[in-house]
């Protein structure tokens, strides 16, 4: 048996009152997804160094290859129990509960206007290449190509946004999804790093939440279940612990703090942190554009 | 030119397998593009983009991956694929086969039948027993160690002659043998000059101005900095020749290093004498009239050696960016400089690049100083302490002790810059960044924040500080060159295309009066 | 073509020794580089790398290797049947009423560590040779007793090794060599003779083996004319998920099973043998003495060649470890300080409560099972500490300072290698790894016994010595 250690609070409520039963979807060194019978979304099972996520439960385990589990097998709870076939069974009554919820846009941009531009350096240093972020040196056609309309979609999105042309945004954020390399393509981590953006209470671009919404009803049937659950969640501003931390560090913290948070979420995947940091960053803009109309 | 197409059905890594498997499938011998995707409508729409759309890749759903291979043949196009299936495979699988570690060359040679070379860069104290083992099993050396005794670097030597084998170093800091850059080596393109070289840094500057000129390499040989001594007698560079006059992929030989040692000269001379191929001789300092007669093309900077090797080589001269110097930026720095500036200050990681900066300062003036100069009556008291004009290498052992070499470390050279930069009789302070596998990261960036402040100091005290930069590399070399010079222009450092440009402005500019 | 002009032509495939990324950056460029997991030879020291230097000189290397040769040879022949029990005092050479044999190298009584202080006293209470333990004592300082290593005896013995008189032996005959070797019997349970215990209940134990279960192993071995051929039996235990030091449930499964036949036809009663067969399922450890006595069995048969730098001896007498190799004929003894050893603890004890690394038992790595065969036994990893990866590179590992495979004992994950077999000194000291030793861990004070296992190495102490002296002895 393992202990969990934190979870989302919603999961682990679930787990607790046995309303909760599935089957594995898929399986990674550090992580496990497992589709709901009840509602169809994945949740993801983590080993203790992954951070705190929506449907997610972090649990004391160091990686999951040692454990011989399969997709598709039964996942069901009993009591303060939660089994995955007969393989691996989770106590989930010690486990701190945990809740994604963002910051608030400051009144003040100072530190914000400092930090984003902190950061923007600091991704063209030390960001990795070959999704939003140009690669030094693609090496095939597919990935100039990739590159190339990855930077041509993202720019339509974005001035279609600035310009707050709703309905031709909507469309052009669903030429992002599903485009790029990775087990969550580039685009769509660029996305999600949008939606959070905009999804920061009191902020200028506030009123767009519902354009994440409108895009994420697109989603679908465009990428595969895993990343449109990570975009799902992002558009309701749904996101994982180091996101939420990077935020906050951008809208309050000092300059440590922001390369600190930034570095941890530059660790997430491949290129996928490098692609939601600058959803993020894209977003950011979007507020100065929004707030000086204010 | 055939494009095959795998699915695998609901199947999912996680990205950094994919990345790392996608690099690794692009790398698989016969392979022109791979593509490892997830099957979603905007990725196939790019694949249809480039040309390698087929019915299956229209099929593949979301949740599936995408193995799009291309290669000139089917057979290769299959082979690739048992390479991203085995990759695939290895990624997943789990049967706690844990990699073999080796504890000694002769276990990883006995081990390892494929094995042919050694690359040696343990302490001093243990490196020629390491060697000797290496060439008891039949490998060739590499020796980066220094702290080796003489004795033993002959003794070394010696077997490995007998033996057949090289023994490049030990002090060797550079080689590349078909292709593969040892230690620090610049990635050059292949091509048909061979060198062998006794001054490390020596030989990355010919490699690269070679491949600047369009040329390219077959192989770089090092073969550590006593070699041309009386004592060890040239082995190493009399066995590179004869392997290099050898090679039918070599068609001009370069030789590159200090002057040797009389008796090591008339041997490496009688050996060019026989020599089927055209040999450029680069001894720093080097007598032209005596390499001349023994039918060796003498060069006595860089740059011209370089040139001279391509130009036998059958390139052809007017396609040749010669990147001459600069004459009118000469004239527009001494007038900026004030009468008081007129001392160069040589702050350098490469230890050639030092030499030939100060060879060409002393063609002009008397007083330089050096932490290498051969004659005793120029070299520093202090080290620390600059004089007149003066040129450091901080690879020397003094700087190096207990700390990795500038190329690598570069935080003594910056403390030194800011001594320098301070300094009124100051004209101009030349630099070198040395690029390529082995270097620094981002060895410009690093000396960034130090020029800013030093230039902006100078200013507020009403003077030019002049900065010279040369950045040893090609457009090949991980850092990313073309970046690195950006960067030094954007701090108003004057850069210089080679070595021999960089010491031949330093030079100039100071000079006066003329 | 000469073999520059030859390279020139290959694909490159560095060794890389030192700086690590030097191997990075030639695996970056397409080319293959294996990085050495390395240190200084002889740890740095001069006088040890002056000696290694001297092994290494051409004439010298040559005997060498031949005689490294002929003694691995002789490991891996070796053919250890177990032919019979019978008491120590009518099968073990130079055995007397008034001998105890003890683990490890040579030590007095009042040197000797807690557990085998505990160990002596009981057995001079079990011989009858003191009344209680507090004679015993001083009967064991009188120097009426005769104190040996059982190495010297041909004998080895587990934990504090202590063998008297009456006890029953494993009697082992090797069927290449002709040489025998002897082991007592397995006590099972924690609270025994050999792990310091000394109560009444110990002594008990000791009077019902002597009387029961020796007999009846005796007897029952008689009926087996063939004897049972324990290296076949230990190859199929290995197979079976035993690496024969720490785990052995198998190998007891397969001896009981090879002699209950004999032990049924005995003139014993039903109810002898129904307790001799609760005593073998009361643990598993039975037939670990079974394979200390086939191994030493097999190294005895390589030990005394000439030139040899073959490790033929690992005994711990719980203050010193002591090594004997091939080349330095009869006893003589490299030693250094008894390692602890690092591993779980039973409930409620404490690692200061350990006695340091003790007995013989480590006879089972010299000849490559035990830490060394780690791999076929990844169920007890849990049992010394560590994971199943470790576990497995343990026994590739061990490859790095031995001589050669045994064909005749394999690892089945490691795709059938062979055990690695002959410990040879200058690879020890050459590259600094030391033997791996899975083994239990006694309580320091006499008469508790066993409080955990873990996993142990010799001090390199007793190598570096075991270098020297060989340098100067072979020309």
């Amino acid at each position: 048996m393992r202990y969990a250690i934190s979870g989302d609070s919603d999961f682990i409520q679930k787990i607790k009152a046995s309303e909760f039963s599935g089957y594995v979807h898929s399986i990674f060194n550090r992580t496990v997804n497992i589709q709901s019978l009840e509602n169809g979304e994945l949740y993801t099972v983590a080993c203790q160094e992954i951070d705190n996520g929506p449907n997610t439960l972090v649990i004391q385990v160091e990686r999951f290859n040692t454990i011989n589990l399969s997709v598709n097998d039964q996942v069901y709870t009993e009591n303060n129990f939660l089994h995955i076939a007969n393989k691996l069974t989770i106590a989930v009554d010690k486990a701190a509960l945990w809740e994604s919820i963002l910051p608030e846009y400051p009144q003040k941009v100072e530190i914000l206007n400092r930090n984003s531009t902190k950061m923007r350096d600091y991704i063209d240093h030390y960001g990795i290449g070959g999704g939003m972020k140009k690669s030094n040196h693609p090496t095939t056609p597919f990935e100039i190509e990739l590159s190339r309309l990855l930077e041509e979609r993202t720019g339509l999105l974005l001035t279609e946004l600035f310009n707050n042309r709703h309905s031709e945004a909507i469309e052009k954020a669903s030429k992002l999804i599903g485009l790029g390399p990775g087990l969550t393509p580039s685009g769509d981590d660029f996305l999600v790093g949008l939606f959070t953006i905009l999804n920061l209470p009191k902020s200028p671009t506030h009123p767009l939440k519902d354009f994440c919404l409108e895009v994420v009803k697109l989603a679908k049937p465009l990428t595969n279940e895993i990343s449109y659950m990570a975009m799902q969640k992002a558009s309701i501003g749904k996101v994982r612990e180091s996101i939420i931390s990077l935020i906050h560090s951008i809208l309050y913290g000092t300059e440590e703090d922001l390369i600190l948070s930034l570095n941890k979420v530059l660790k997430i995947g491949s290129s996928s942190g490098t692609d939601i940091a600058l959803g993020i960053l894209a977003g950011l803009e979007a507020n100065k554009i929004a707030g000086g109309k204010v | 030119m055939t494009v095959q197409v795998v699915i695998k059905p609901n199947t999912y890594f996680d990205s950094v397998s994919l990345m790392s498997l996608s690099t690794k499938a692009n790398q698989v011998e016969g392979v022109e593009q791979a593509i490892i995707a997830m099957g979603t409508e905007m990725n196939k729409g790019v694949i249809r983009n480039v040309g390698l759309m087929t019915p299956e890749v229209e099929e593949a759903k979301n949740s599936d991956l995408m193995i799009v291979v291309k290669a000139a043949t089917d057979e290769l196009c299959e082979n690739a694929f048992v390479s991203i299936n085995e990759l695939l495979t290895k990624k997943n699988t789990n049967t706690g086969k844990s990699e073999v570690k080796y504890s000694t060359i002769s276990s990883a040679a006995q081990s390892i039948p494929e094995a042919n070379l050694a690359v040696i860069s343990v302490n001093g104290a243990y490196a020629a027993r390491e060697a000797k083992k290496a060439l008891e099993n039949d490998l060739h050396v590499m020796l980066f160690s220094d702290n080796v005794s003489i004795e033993e670097e002959i003794e070394l030597k010696k077997f490995a002659h007998e033996k057949g084998l090289l023994m490049m170093g030990p002090d060797c800091g550079t080689a590349i043998l078909g292709n593969i850059g040892l230690a620090f080596a610049n990635a050059v393109r292949k091509g048909e000059i061979g060198i062998v070289g006794a001054s490390g840094t020596g030989s990355q500057e010919i490699s690269v101005r070679i491949h600047d000129f369009g040329g390219g390499i077959t192989q770089l040989i090092g073969t550590g900095g006593r070699d041309l001594s009386e004592e060890v007698g040239g082995i190493m560079m009399l066995d590179g020749i004869k392997a290099l006059d050898e090679d039918e992929a070599t068609k001009v030989i370069v030789l590159v290093s200090k002057p040797p040692a009389p008796s090591v000269e008339e041997k490496i001379l009688a050996q060019i004498s026989q020599c089927k191929k055209p040999v450029v001789v680069w001894f720093i300092g080097g007598d032209e009239e005596k390499i001349t007669k023994a039918g060796g093309h003498f060069a006595k900077m860089s740059k011209e050696a370089a040139l001279k090797a391509v130009l036998l080589a059958g390139a052809d001269e007017s396609k040749i960016n010669k990147r001459a110097l600069n004459i009118p930026l000469i004239e527009e720095v001494r007038a900026k400089l004030k009468p008081e500036q007129k001392y160069i200050r040589g702050l350098f990681c490469g230890g050639t690049l030092c030499d030939e900066a100060m060879y060409a300062a002393m063609e002009k003036f008397d007083n330089v100083y050096s932490n290498i100069q051969k004659n005793a009556d120029y070299l520093l008291e202090d080290n620390n302490v600059s004089k007149e004009h003066t040129f450091i290498d901080f690879g020397d052992d003094e700087f190096t002790k207990g700390k990795p070499h500038p190329m690598i470390d570069p935080s003594t050279r910056i403390e030194r810059f800011k001594q320098e930069a301070k300094d009124p009789s100051v004209g101009v302070i030349v630099m070198d960044f040395v690029l390529g596998f082995g270097s620094h990261e981002d060895p410009v960036g690093v000396m960034l924040p130090a020029i800013i402040e030093a230039k902006q100091l100078a200013e507020q005290e009403g003077r030019h500080l002049e900065i010279l930069g040369y950045v040893l590399g090609t457009d090949l070399d991980y850092q990313n060159f073309d970046e690195q010079v950006e960067k030094l222009i954007a701090a108003g450092v004057t850069h210089a295309s080679s070595s021999q440009n960089a010491g031949l402005l330093a030079r100039e500019f100071v000079v006066k009066g003329e | 073509m000469s073999k520059i002009n030859e390279l020139f032509k290959s694909k490159i495939h560095a060794i890389n020794v030192g700086i690590e990324f030097f191997k990075d950056d030639i695996v970056k460029q397409n080319a293959s580089a294996t990085h050495l997991d390395w240190t200084p030879p002889g740890g740095g020291k001069p006088e040890l790398i002056a000696a290694l230097d001297k092994l290494e000189n051409p004439s010298v290397l040559e005997k060498i290797e031949e005689a490294n040769k002929l003694a691995v040879e002789r490991i891996v022949n070796s053919q250890p049947v177990l032919i019979g029990f019978d008491q120590a005092i009518n099968c073990v050479p130079g055995m007397t009423k008034t001998t105890i044999l003890h683990a490890g190298p040579p030590i007095t009584f009042d040197k000797m560590s807690g557990p085998m202080k505990g160990a002596v006293t009981g057995a001079l209470v079990f011989e009858g040779l003191a009344k209680d333990i507090e004679e015993a004592y001083e009967v064991a300082a009188s120097g009426a007793i005769t104190f040996a290593p059982c190495h010297e005896h041909n004998c080895v013995g587990s934990m504090a090794g202590v063998t008297s008189a009456s006890m029953f032996m494993h009697i082992v005959e090797n069927k290449t060599y002709g040489n025998i070797a002897y082991t007592n019997l397995s006590e099972q349970m924690a609270k025994i003779l050999r792990m310091g215990a000394n109560d009444q209940s110990v002594i008990d134990r000791l009077n019902w083996m002597r009387d029961v279960l020796g007999p009846i192993l005796r007897d029952a071995m008689k009926l087996n004319t063939d004897g049972i051929d324990l290296r076949l039996m230990l190859a199929q235990a290995l197979h079976m998920g035993d690496e024969c030091h720490n785990r052995n449930v198998a190998g007891t499964t397969l001896l009981i099973q090879a002699l209950t036949p004999y032990i049924l036809e005995t003139d014993f009663t039903t109810e002898q043998k129904r307790q001799v067969f609760d005593f073998v399922a009361s643990s598993d450890y039975f037939s670990g003495p079974t394979w200390m006595a086939l191994s030493k069995c097999a190294l005895d048969a390589a030990h005394g060649i000439e030139n040899s730098t073959i490790v033929t001896t690992m005994a711990r007498n719980g203050v010193e470890f002591g090594i004997r190799v091939s080349g330095m004929a009869g006893n003589t003894w490299f030693t250094g300080p008894a390692q602890k050893v690092v591993g779980p603890m039973f409930a409620g004890y404490k690692p200061e409560d350990s006695g340091l690394d003790i007995g013989d038992s480590a006879i089972t790595e010299t000849y490559g099972i035990g830490g060394f065969a780690m791999a076929t036994a990844p169920a007890i990893v849990a049992l010394v500490g560590g994971t199943v990866d470790e576990a497995i590179g343990f026994s590739t590992k061990m490859k790095e300072i031995t001589t050669t495979e045994n064909p005749n004992v394999t690892i089945p994950l490691l795709n059938f290698m062979g055990i690695a077999t002959g410990i040879d000194v200058r690879k020890v000291t050459q590259t600094g790894i030391m033997p791996v030793i899975n083994t239990a861990i006694a309580h320091k004070e006499p008469g508790i016994g066993m409080i955990g296992a873990g996993i142990t190495y010799p001090p390199v102490e007793a190598f570096e010595k075991a270098l020297l002296t060989l340098s100067e002895n072979i020309n």
